[in-house]
């Protein structure tokens, strides 16, 4: 079960997570920077439950320190040049 | 893979538009997605994943998950699930090397 | 131009809401990121006792020409990235559009079921495999195997037959940190038990009525045959995991392993079942991203699938002038979505001084959500009236 991927977008298995967890990762925050889980194109849509859901079921509940991923603007993936056009008031 | 006539819902009457997936022509239907269109001429891999280049596709089916991204025309990502084939449209996998 | 109201999302909900708010002379427009308006109508296919077929994409074309005809916009294909105070909602093409008043109804999406060899092609959502079958009118597969027992799987496995499809079994999936009680079979005996009266076809029906008799859902669990019930002509295992799906480079086995009395899971026992489609079906979650980013409250209850934005008996979040309406607040039905959003559309023109008699017409507005939830056909969350009053109470202290 390790070789599953939990992160489709970085190809991130259940094992890295659970290794990194092992290492110390104390916050979902810290393994999603180490692993590059809920980074790519989709920014966690599919994964950012799992990615907590594996940090509780693996850590030692007195080890997690309690971080919030919450959501950001944009909520979709926008191309730099339209970022860029939007900073530049009306196209 | 087509569901030619459906026991409640009928027959569907919808023109035919040719596309192109990885440099070979399809025929797909007027209206439906990529994915649709790809899946009735049974394929179903669109791309292959970054890193570990395993085959991907279709997954949730309503633009939420982005597994289905394609190169449409250019442009790169397109999701082949919430995207509508036009005639002559262009797709190609990503995480391949150009085909 | 500035609109009174600018709804994200054409779903029953969102378009309800146009409808409402456009007959009552506001200025609408409707953001969507779909090709065609109508959301998860567009899917939905199943009869309804003695009310004949519910075919969500009929509903959808007809909802879309009336909002059309009386002069709602639609921007399809268009994408809302973010909504900023103001209120401004922003586009992918970074165009920005000034609004009195905005209104998401994003819906739902499914929670992930991940299982070994789930990012194989011919691995989808269940919701895929509607949208696939109902509304493209193509084949997920020829042999499909679905995993995860609940009313939206055990109705789509129906929808799959009807179409043609062969549905080899409904499967449970395997222990693990992420299925939790979607691996429990007695928890699926008790739930199911819950959901499926007055349900939309035979296969919730008979599911229900083997479970009305207590003592007989006590024993379920424990005597439920292992060789799986067959409803209609499909085999509902719930004594057996899928442990792994199968296939060098697309999906072309899953292997079963058989579930002992006591829940546990006898490897040693299992098999391969050829298919060449997989649906999960992990449960729908209220997709509230949207609201999070621009700063409502949000609050996690489980009754209702997941984390929303709190909100007022009229369905406005805490950013005044920012409402919501249908799976965005809780996942029910599509009645129930058009009602509130029919609701939502009520207060927001109450606030634009549209309305001779504000207070009935929301009065009347707040009674037909609850008569839709009454008489729902398909409940999704057992416990969906505790998470309603949950809301209430939370916003009174708020």
């Amino acid at each position: 079960m390790n070789d599953m991927i939990i992160c489709r977008c970085e190809d991130v298995t259940l094992g890295e997570l659970i290794s990194h967890i092992e290492n110390g990762s104390q916050t979902v925050k810290s393994l999603k920077l180490q692993t590059r889980a809920g980074m790519g194109i989709c920014q966690g849509r599919t994964c950012r439950v799992l990615v907590e859901q594996v940090m509780t079921y693996y850590a030692d509940e007195s080890n997690i320190i309690s971080s919030s991923v919450g959501t950001n603007f944009p909520i979709r993936p926008i191309r730099l040049a339209e970022l860029a056009q939007n900073g530049k008031g009306d196209p | 893979m087509r569901i030619a006539d459906h026991p409640i819902l009928g027959k569907q009457r919808k023109r035919e538009v040719t596309i192109t997936f990885n440099g070979t022509s399809y025929t797909a239907l007027e209206g439906e997605s990529i994915a649709a269109a790809l899946l009735a001429n049974n394929i179903r891999t669109l791309r292959y994943s970054e890193i570990a280049k395993s085959p991907r596709a279709l997954y949730c089916g309503i633009g939420h998950c982005f597994e289905c991204r394609v190169t449409v025309d250019g442009v790169r990502s397109k999701r082949a699930c919430i995207t509508t084939v036009k005639d002559g449209m262009f797709i190609s996998s990503q995480g391949v090397d150009s085909p | 131009m500035k609109f009174d109201l600018v709804v994200i999302g054409a779903g029953p909900a969102g378009i309800s809401a146009a409808i409402k708010a456009r007959k009552n002379g506001a200025h609408v427009l409707i953001v969507d990121e779909n090709p065609v308006a109508g959301g998860k109508l567009l899917g939905q296919l199943y009869e309804v006792p003695d009310k004949g077929w519910w075919i969500g994409q009929r509903i959808a074309e007809k909802l879309v020409d009336q909002a059309t005809s009386i002069g709602v916009q639609f921007l399809q294909e268009t994408e809302a990235w973010g909504i900023f105070p103001g209120w401004k909602v922003v586009l992918e093409n970074s165009e920005t559009i000034d609004t009195s008043y905005v209104l998401i109804a994003t819906g739902a999406a499914e929670k992930a079921l991940p299982i070994p060899g789930w990012t194989k092609p011919g691995v989808i959502a269940i919701g895929a495999a509607q949208v696939l079958t109902n509304y493209h009118r193509v084949k997920p597969g020829k042999r499909v195997a679905i995993i995860g027992v609940d009313p939206l799987s055990l109705s789509i496995a129906q929808e799959l037959q009807l179409a043609g499809v062969e549905v080899v079994g409904i499967y449970l999936p395997p222990i693990n940190p992420f299925s939790q009680e979607k691996a429990d079979p007695h928890y699926l005996l008790t739930n199911l038990a819950k959901m499926s009266h007055l349900a939309p076809n035979q296969l919730l029906k008979t599911a229900g009525k083997m479970l009305h008799n207590p003592f007989v859902k006590k024993l379920a669990a424990k005597w439920y045959p292992a060789n799986g019930l067959k409803i209609g002509n499909i085999p509902l295992y719930l004594r057996k995991r899928v442990m792994e799906i199968g296939g060098e480079t697309e999906v072309d086995h899953i292997r079963v392993a058989p579930i002992n009395r006591n829940g546990g899971t006898v490897l040693d026992d299992s098999i391969p079942v050829e298919v060449d489609c997989v649906c999960l079906s992990g449960g729908l979650y209220p997709l509230s991203e949207l609201a999070g980013s621009v700063g409502c409250k949000m609050v996690t209850i489980k009754e209702l699938g997941g984390t929303i934005p709190l909100y007022s008996p009229e369905m406005e979040t805490t950013q005044s002038g920012l409402f919501v309406a249908g799976n965005i607040t809780g996942i029910e039905g599509a009645k129930v979505a058009m009602a509130q959003g029919n609701l939502a559309a009520t207060a927001i023109s109450s606030r634009l001084g549209l309305l001779e008699n504000p207070s009935s017409a929301l009065e009347q507005a707040i009674s037909e959500v609850e008569k839709e939830r009454k008489n729902a056909i398909l409940t999704f969350m057992p416990q969906v009236e505790e998470g309603r009053e949950k809301v209430t109470t939370m916003w009174k202290t708020t």
